[in-house]
């Protein structure tokens, strides 16, 4: 008799919780709805809780089966997903072997023009070997470093059926994931309704969240504080200090995305490693941290220092102490003992500007004349595309696979290496790192590569930011995560 | 006579509604960086051949001019596009978001016109005293103040002393009336003052003006009532200005839509063409652009009309 009146004030409890409403406020909105297309931030955040991939991302960016109930990784050419069953599309059609294949026929198609279609580039085949299997051939022995792609939006499972069906995906969605979209007015608001048929039991705890748009940032403060919202994305770290944590709930995570200055390694005096290098040393990395960000931020490496399982931590770099004798003695070796002068390119984004004038100011102190061109994010990129510029600031998204994070920028004539940097051990270690299974000597080749790529300095990498949401008291159960993934809303409870 | 006069202007107006659209064309292509390079950012995952491929998708590989009158042989046909990044259609798009502006601009309009000549024509009428002091300094602050900062201040102010009113997350008059009204309240406000000031200035002077001329003195004379001296003589010759002004100030209101509509978060079209400006959304940029010039274009025709309404001596031919 106790047994079941706990039972029951457990149910009603759980019930309770789940009948829930949140509103969240955040910057930009979504750019099309198209997960095999999207490439802006806002769309991956709605559209990672509207789709499923085959794997998802932990708390800690640990890979775990999704769709795919399990995976192996079967040689180094080889990896097999067993797909879960009793999954149901949002239309209520059942998820099939036929869906997966077919996702990544579309995005592998050149006429898809889908942004993840590099990832596996270096895919032989897909199929399916039977009605629970899909398997994954490559090309090229790189199984270990692909897999974290499968996490990804852009590599969602979409339903072969609805899109046969003639529907544009930019508008209409269809997923298998936790929330399904129930309304989006452009501009204003998009409402996700909770997905009752969805896999995990329990999950999602809301029934509905509201992203409300609010380009302003003060707009959110306010809209925050007045209760318009439960929850709102805050950029600047000094208006986090404006919510008491009485009152607020502060979620805040250290991002996988870098500072960094690019340089471009073929105008003098960049072309001589030990100019780059003096960089390195002569800039104070927790100075910016200090100024920029208000403390709020982390010296980074060329790997996040939170993914113990490949950073190199930034102590173990010798450049990382601020050393401005080392920096002189370094430009006078390469024939610049009264240092130069140099022009840095960037855009008034994320601060970016404000870091340039710290740098100018510290790079003044061994000699060296900065000129900060503030250009239109537009014209930035076009520049940046181009490799017209000595030097600029900006960000790059992380990611914690050293293949991912590094080979597309390092690599001779990589589709990001906008450096024009060239070193045949880099290229070495690339592709030695992408074709290795073995964890511990994977570790040893990126570490290697890590140390050379600060001494070599095609980029200075400088710290990750935090990033922060701040919600009302109430709102409990989420959890920030340094991709800056909004999965965890499928936790999230108002109590 | 004003309906031969009305097809005139329409078909004087052309010309310069294309000459606008041709200018923000070549504005918006001429800054660099395409919206393949937006979409793209600084994340490229794709080979210069697939670049290649999305700039022949968009039309982008076709000289300038051709794509000029490419777009402008679809608008003659009522045909506006699709927009590059979200695939809807342009049309859609500026309907969707039109009431949510029309909106603020008619009653920010209202605002300022019903608070602009109130004060303006209260301060001419106590010249020098406190009270045109006051009105003057609320007009000189007015015109000093940016938009984007009377709004924040709204923002702040009444976020921290109304908790509950509906500053944020706009809902349609026909939805909520009540939440529509606050939604909208301080955005107008916010627009209205900043127009405002303008006419606070404008009607001052010229009811000054006409405070001064001889057939004031001459109903003086006559015994004629302060009060109808002042509504009925000196008003509505002192109101020309002031409709040539609210003319004008129509332009200015466009630009403030886009600051206000942004603060305050409300899903309008100056909103959704920053927007597309930031990721060169070609298509959404220059239908927008056209549209509201042939808008401004329309009402100042219509302003003309006014104008023969306010003083019979204006003809129209």
């Amino acid at each position: 008799m106790k047994r079941s009146i706990v039972l029951l004030l457990v149910l009603i409890s759980v019930v309770l919780l789940a009948a829930g409403k949140l509103t969240i406020a955040v910057d930009v909105e979504p750019v099309g709805l198209d997960p095999h297309l999207v490439t802006a931030f806002a769309s991956h955040r709605i559209l990672e809780n509207v789709y499923d991939g085959l794997l998802r991302f932990g708390e800690n960016l640990q890979l775990l089966p999704n769709l795919a109930e399990s995976y192996e990784v079967v040689d180094p050419y080889t990896i097999v997903f067993k797909i879960r069953r009793n999954v149901k599309f949002h239309d209520g059609t059942p998820l099939t072997v036929e869906d997966v294949v077919f996702s990544f026929q579309r995005i592998l198609n050149p006429e898809t023009k889908s942004p993840a279609a590099a990832f596996y580039q270096d895919v032989e085949y897909v199929k399916a070997t039977d009605e629970r299997t899909v398997e994954f051939k490559l090309k090229k022995p790189m199984a270990s470093a692909i897999l974290p792609n499968f996490a990804g939006v852009n590599s969602s499972i979409i339903s072969k059926k609805f899109f046969e069906s003639g529907k544009n995906l930019q508008l209409e969605t269809n997923g298998t994931g936790p929330f399904y979209l129930a309304e989006y007015v452009a501009g204003n608001y998009l409402v996700l309704k909770k997905n009752p048929h969805y896999f995990i039991q329990g999950q999602p705890i809301l029934d509905e969240i509201k992203f409300v748009f609010m380009p302003e940032e003060l707009s959110r403060v306010a809209a925050l504080k007045n209760k318009d919202v439960d929850m709102a994305k805050i950029s600047e770290p000094l208006n986090v200090r404006q919510f008491p944590q009485d009152r607020f709930n502060i979620f805040k995570s250290p991002t996988l995305s870098y500072y960094l200055i690019g340089i471009n390694t073929t105008r003098k005096p960049f072309n001589d490693p030990r100019v780059r290098n003096a960089l390195n040393y002569a800039i104070n990395r927790e100075a910016i941290v200090k100024t920029v960000a208000f403390g709020e931020g982390v010296v980074a490496g060329p790997m996040h220092p939170s993914i113990k399982a490949w950073a190199l931590q930034p102590e173990e770099f010798e450049e990382y102490k601020y050393n401005p004798v080392k920096a002189k003695e370094l430009l006078a070796q390469a024939g610049y003992p009264k240092g130069f002068e140099f022009t840095i390119v960037t855009s008034q984004r994320y601060n970016f500007d404000k870091v340039a004038q710290v740098i100018q100011a510290q790079l003044a102190e061994i000699g060296v004349n900065v000129k900060i061109e503030l250009v239109e994010w537009g014209i930035f990129i076009k520049r940046w595309r181009e490799s017209d510029f000595d030097a600029f600031i900006s960000m790059n998204s992380g990611s914690m696979e050293p293949d991912i994070q590094f080979y597309r920028h390092f690599k001779t004539g990589g589709s990001t290496n906008v450096f024009l940097f060239s070193n045949p051990r880099v290229d070495e270690l690339l592709e030695l790192g992408r074709s290795t299974v073995d964890v511990q000597k994977r570790k040893q080749i990126y570490d290697e590569l890590q140390k050379l790529l600060v001494k070599e300095s095609p980029v200075i990498f400088l710290y990750c930011q935090n990033q922060f949401f701040v919600a009302d008291k109430s709102v409990e159960g989420f959890k920030l995560l340094p991709n800056e993934g909004l999965i965890f809303l499928r936790e999230t409870y108002k109590k | 006579m004003t309906f031969s006069y009305t097809i005139r202007r329409i078909l004087v107006s052309i010309p310069t509604v294309l000459l606008v659209v041709l200018m923000v064309f070549l504005a918006i292509h001429l800054v660099p960086g395409t919206v393949v390079d937006m979409v793209l950012g600084t994340q490229n995952y794709l080979t210069e051949e697939q670049i290649k491929d999305l700039y022949r998708q968009y039309g982008l590989d076709k000289p300038l001019i051709v794509q000029y009158f490419l777009w402008l042989r679809n608008v003659v046909v009522f045909e506006f596009g699709v927009s590059l990044r979200t695939g809807k259609p342009v049309l859609q798009l500026i309907l969707s978001r039109l009431p949510v502006t029309l909106e603020l601009a008619v009653l920010s309009m209202t605002i300022a016109l019903s608070l602009g000549i109130v004060l303006g024509v209260t301060a001419a009428v106590k010249k020098d005293s406190f009270v045109d002091d006051v009105i003057r300094l609320f007009s000189l602050i007015g015109i000093s103040s940016p938009a984007f900062w009377i709004g924040a201040i709204f923002i702040v102010l009444f976020s921290g002393l109304f908790k509950g009113f509906n500053i944020f997350g706009y809902v349609p008059f026909n939805q909520d009336i009540l939440k529509n009204i606050q939604s909208m309240l301080l955005p107008s406000l916010t627009l209205g003052l900043m127009i405002c000031a303008q006419i606070v200035r404008i009607s001052r002077s010229s009811m000054l003006d006409a405070l001064r001329q001889e057939y004031i003195k001459t109903a003086k004379a006559k015994g004629v009532s302060r009060s109808a001296l002042i509504f009925k003589h000196a008003l509505k010759n002192a109101l020309i200005p002031v409709i040539t002004i609210s003319g004008i100030q129509l332009g200015y209101l466009v630009g403030g839509t886009i600051v206000v509509e942004n603060l305050f978060a409300l899903p309008g079209l100056g909103r959704l063409l920053l927007q597309a400006v930031n990721e060169r959304d070609y298509p959404v940029v220059q239908s927008i652009v056209l549209f509201v010039a042939v808008m401004i274009v329309l009402l100042n025709i219509l302003i003309d009309f006014i104008y023969t309404l306010v003083d019979p001596r204006v003809e129209l031919k």
